[in-house]
């Protein structure tokens, strides 16, 4: 029993660090594109910017632009429709990577303040 | 500020209910005092009566700050910040209770309702082991009132958020300077996507799971506390089983709830509140086992104390990280910081603390069987089990505590001067499912394996070398069944690798071996089925998890806007859908075929058609995902999905987006005033080309045709007939030929659509109805300026004096008026008949210049001895017509005729490029195999309550 019981450690220990391995990072638009792989970066919505969705043409693209916590502002792609009362988010978490020039996200957090009392919405595309 | 004497403020209830709070504070701290006297001295009435009353009271006032919660809430008393915050004049009486426990306040105050009512339980029910469960019980409804305390230490260092504060003492606006502020406000009202069924049964039953953790972990302590470590397990095993029910059951309500309500299709999503609220009750499972195991061998009592002290502190684990803010960006359920962290942080080091000073000062007291457990004995792999489930718990916790290593982190770096250590910090995994589900379905494949095997041995491995031939013949009838069913199912499940493949083997033999044991050695003796049943409910579960996890179809995905997309990165999950038009998605015709207007609530009806080779119908049903306004009907507040549900399967069916102008009546003006209108001047019958299109005014009318036009009495209304058609298109289609559509990709329509331009005047205002050809993007209107001229009024009007006869004809002005008849049946949409009226209506035809002929039917009735007229009036002609008097004799009609306007014309506004507004984006996707996941978790929760219904009957 005492043997089974360090197997069980070790293997949980094991498998604790490769659990980690799948922890991510808050970054910034610019180190995104340097690691070419996906990340998270946590921003401002830019409400002085366009937003682009247009249904009828593709109701799976949406634009719209943040800024990242180092200043950085950088449009981001998601495919997925526009979520409800995204205007009234200020803070936007999102998860995605560079294709080229472009931020593609695979999902986005969104915190509305006021409206609704400061929970957050949580869209996944695609997942 | 000076002091201002507020008006119409009822202070009475706060004052009241803070009484009460302190009362309650008070009487838990004598209830812990007193009953642990009464756990020293148990011979001592007096200690026992006095706790008793202690907990009377503490009830007692716990009830009544409730019930004065709810009082203020239903009579709307908006001075106090939490009913302010939770409650409007708008919210349906039935939702009361989901905005009681809407806030912090609100569900701490359900925690330690439960934890009062099973309190009284427990001393109804706990014999001898009562009074030492209260006193453990008690002290944590002390750090629970304090929560709600709302007391003021030193100035600035508050204790607790009281649910009493009033709404002018939390916010420093100007408001609060006038005294008479109270008509001023109306409350911030319920979060809509709270505002259904799940918000009024989830918390309660969640709540009731979390407060009796509490009670298990009572016992436990109670028996390191008293140095007797074996007689609890007995009395505390039916409260762990009831525990293990409805926490399972409020958890898996939760996941109904996402799987109904919420547009992310599925029912759970590794969220890290979802995440914390299984965690202590995989861990209650594990100390399940470990009971059992010491309640039929004298093994794992160390085991089911500490697992039993690690739920209950997971619960208040779980709590911290809900209420604390700390998952700020990483979860759905985040919640404000109520500055509560500290007393949050100190709620779990305080019992933290005392488990470990318990379980370390009672180590050489706790009995230790020295002889190890046999692997041919159940207690072994029961062990295992537990062990197994610890595990599972400690991966979750570990990625869900993220945000908790970050603060560990920076509070590191504060303690070492190191400064900013946000270089360190760690996020989410990029795919929290994916990650979750890797570790996991390894959990899932021990699980079943394990507790098959489990379930077939016996304690102390009794009679082992008689037993195992039935053993083995069980495993191996088990095993050859499940390959069977493994093979089976592997044809409807896409099984994508190798790993899915144990995972089946794995959930199959565990739903059969688990069955098979029914059937072989328990089935006379239905309680002992409990056990078997929750770990083949369990396995089935596994098996619905599979099949709707990967069997799960996106029907609206569009597979073709693939192309040139990085792998990983999908094209998208919606559809769009023109009203009327059907579209073909992956095996399906889809169409958006209408949506009705009920109170706040917008329902779609979406149709889906999948038909087999021969054009025989193999799938037809129809679903009705909705949009909820909010309370001004101004905009969307939140979109709901239906599901339609098969046997085997259910289509999840979701609004996903809408045309702006749909959304927010703010939309309207803004698009609308982007529009380029162009104003023409047309008679009845004339054409206009705007465009590639023909438009002609057919006619104007009183009354319109147009469909979101809701009719109020009294109401002018003026409309236009407008015929569009593309110039090009020589042969004018019938509206009916509209019904037979061609199964093709989405083509413009090529025919004739009509539209109503609308105008009415309602309670002396001005509204206007555009209306627009969508396939033309064309939006046309009537000028509203010419209101005037549309419905000119009566007394402007210079009428001439006409006589005719039944029959006759006369010419005036360029018209030809001949009178018909007349009508008794009196059809004016003004009229309202009266007793003694007499009355007839006039039949006119008048025919104008181009031929067309009119009906106008003018009133005329005697009412009270006088004669009274309505006149009729043809925009088209502009031509009012009123029957003045009649003379019997020479039956000859005196009519009185008006012309508005020598030359009839209508005004209309004409903008090209409107975007369409009758569409829906639609995401449609498809669980098979759904119920398999419902039908185990259900039969596991039968089979937990069976087990606790077992142990009741025992007792």
């Amino acid at each position: 029993m005492p043997f089974l019981i360090l197997a069980l450690m070790a293997a949980g220990v094991i498998l604790l660090i490769s659990a980690s391995k799948d922890m991510s990072t808050y970054n910034s638009f610019a180190q995104v594109k340097a690691a070419s792989e996906p990340s998270k970066v946590v921003g401002i919505l830019a409400k002085d910017k366009p937003m682009y969705y247009d249904a009828e043409k593709d109701p799976n693209l949406f634009k719209f632009f943040m800024t990242d916590q180092s200043g950085e502002l950088h449009e981001v792609t998601l495919h997925s429709a526009k979520p409800q009362d995204f205007e009234l988010s200020e803070q936007v978490v999102v998860t995605g990577q560079f294709e080229g020039d472009e931020f593609v996200a695979s999902s986005i957090l969104m915190k509305c303040p006021s409206k609704y009392k400061n929970e957050e919405v949580l869209v996944r595309s695609n997942m | 500020m000076q002091d201002i004497q507020y008006i119409g403020e009822h202070l009475l209830p706060g004052r009241l209910g803070h009484f009460f709070v302190v009362t309650a504070f008070v009487s838990a701290i004598l209830a812990v005092l007193s009953f642990r006297k009464a756990t020293l001295n148990p011979d001592d009435l007096s200690w026992r009566r006095f706790s008793r009353w202690s907990w009377g009271i503490h009830a007692f006032s716990l009830y009544s700050v409730i019930g004065l919660i709810f009082y203020m809430m239903t009579h709307k008393m908006y001075e106090y910040k939490y009913v302010w915050d939770h409650t409007n004049d708008s919210l349906p009486f039935k939702y009361i209770f989901s905005a009681f426990w809407e806030g912090q306040e609100g569900s701490f105050l359900l925690w330690m309702f439960w934890h009062v009512n099973l309190g009284i339980a427990v001393l109804f029910l706990a014999k001898k082991w009562a009074p030492g469960v209260m006193t453990w019980l008690s002290s944590i409804q002390v750090v629970l009132v304090s929560m709600i305390a709302g007391i003021y230490f030193a100035d600035n260092f508050k204790m607790g958020s009281s649910p009493f504060s009033l709404l002018r003492e939390t916010m420093n606006i100007p408001l609060f300077t006038r005294p008479d502020y109270i008509t001023m406000i109306e409350g911030n009202g319920l979060n809509p996507l709270l505002q259904n069924y799940w918000m009024t049964i989830h918390p309660p039953t969640l709540f009731l799971g979390f407060a009796s953790v509490s009670i298990p972990f009572c016992f436990a302590m109670t028996g390191l506390w008293m140095k007797e470590h074996t007689a609890w397990l007995k009395p505390a095993m039916p409260w762990t089983l009831f525990s293990a029910g409805v926490l399972g059951t409020g958890v898996l309500m939760g996941g109904a709830w996402a799987y109904e309500a919420l547009s992310f299709g599925g029912y759970w999503a590794w969220d890290p509140v979802e995440n914390m609220s299984l965690v202590p009750w995989l861990i209650l499972l594990a100390g399940l086992h470990a009971n059992f195991i010491s309640r039929h061998t004298n093994h794992s009592i160390k085991t089911t104390y500490i697992f039993y002290l690690m739920a209950f502190l997971l619960v208040v684990y779980s709590t911290f990280l809900t209420r604390s803010g700390i998952l700020g960006e990483e979860s759905v359920h985040a919640f404000t910081q109520m500055g509560l962290e500290w007393q949050l942080v100190s709620f779990i080091f305080i019992y933290l603390g005392l488990g470990t000073y318990f379980i370390v000062s009672r180590n050489k007291s706790i009995p230790v069987v020295k002889k190890e457990e046999l692997m041919q004995s159940r207690e072994f792999w029961m062990f295992v089990g537990a062990l197994i489930l610890a595990f599972s718990s400690i991966l979750i916790s570990f990625t869900t505590s993220i945000p908790v290593w970050n603060k560990l982190i920076d509070v590191y770096g504060s303690i070492v001067g190191k400064g900013d250590m946000t270089a360190y910090h760690k996020a989410m995994p990029i795919d929290p499912v994916d990650h979750h589900n890797r570790f996991q379905l390894w959990i899932a494949v021990l699980v079943t394996v394990i507790s098959s095997i489990g379930q077939v041995l016996r304690f102390n491995a009794m009679g082992w070398d008689v037993h195992k031939k039935r053993f083995w013949k069980h495993m191996a009838i088990s095993a050859g069944i499940s390959l069977v069913l493994s093979y089976l199912l592997s044809l409807w499940i896409d099984l994508r690798s190798w790993q899915y493949y144990v995972l089946l083997m794995a959930a199959s033999f565990g739903f059969v071996s688990n069955l098979t044991y029914i059937v072989s050695f328990v089935r006379q003796k239905f309680t002992s089925w409990a056990s078997p049943l929750s770990h083949a409910g369990f396995a089935l579960m596994v098996i619905g998890i599979m099949v709707s996890g990967l069997n799960k179809r996106i029907i609206s995905e569009n597979r073709f806007a693939q192309e040139g997309l990085a792998e990983g990165l999908n094209a998208g999950e919606n559809a769009f859908l023109i009203k009327g038009m059907p579209m073909y998605m992956n095996g399906f015709w889809v169409t958006y075929h209408t949506d009705t207007l009920v109170g706040l609530t917008r329902k779609y009806a979406v149709e889906f058609l999948k038909l087999g080779e021969k054009g025989d119908t193999l799938e037809h049903f129809t679903t009705h995902p909705n949009i909820l306004y909010d309370r001004k009907m101004t905009k969307v507040a939140t979109a709901n999905p239906n599901t339609k549900r098969y046997l085997d399967r259910d289509v999840f069916t979701y609004v996903a987006g809408l045309p702006p102008e749909k959304q927010d009546v703010a939309n309207v003006e803004k698009i609308d005033s982007a529009l380029d209108y162009k104003t023409f001047y047309v008679r009845s019958g004339d054409s206009i080309q705007v465009g590639e299109y023909t438009i002609r005014v057919d006619s104007l009318m009183l009354g319109t045709k147009h469909n979101g036009y809701d009719p109020i009495e009294n109401d002018l209304v003026v409309s236009a007939d407008v015929a569009v058609h593309p110039t090009a298109d020589v042969k004018e289609k019938s509206a009916d030929t509209m019904a037979v559509q061609s199964k093709s990709a989405v083509v413009k329509n090529k025919r004739t659509q009509f539209i109503h331009p609308t105008l009415f005047v309602r309670k002396g205002l001005l509204y206007g109805l555009s209306d627009q050809v969508n396939d033309y993007n064309l939006r046309v209107r009537l000028k509203a300026s010419t209101i005037d001229s549309l419905l000119p009024l009566d007394d402007n009007l210079q009428y001439e004096p006409l006589v005719i006869s039944q029959g006759g004809s006369i010419h005036w002005k360029d018209l030809l008026i001949t009178m018909k008849g007349i009508d008794k049946k009196i059809d004016h949409p003004n009229y309202k008949a009266e007793e003694g009226d007499i009355a007839i209506q006039g039949v006119f035809e008048i025919t104008g210049k181009n031929g067309i002929t009119h009906a106008a039917r003018p009133l005329y009735f005697i009412r009270d001895g006088r004669g009274l007229n309505m006149k009729a009036y043809i925009p088209d002609l502009a031509l009012h017509i009123r029957i003045e008097s009649i003379d019997p004799k020479k039956e000859e009609f005196h009519l009185a005729v008006a012309k508005s306007m020598a030359d009839p014309k209508v005004a209309i506004e004409i903008a090209e490029k409107a975007p369409r507004n009758d569409y829906i984006v639609l995401e449609a996707i498809l669980f098979p195999g759904i119920n398999l996941f419902w039908a185990g978790s259900l039969i596991m929760l039968f089979g937990i309550f069976l087990g606790l219904y077992k142990r009741l009957r025992k007792a």
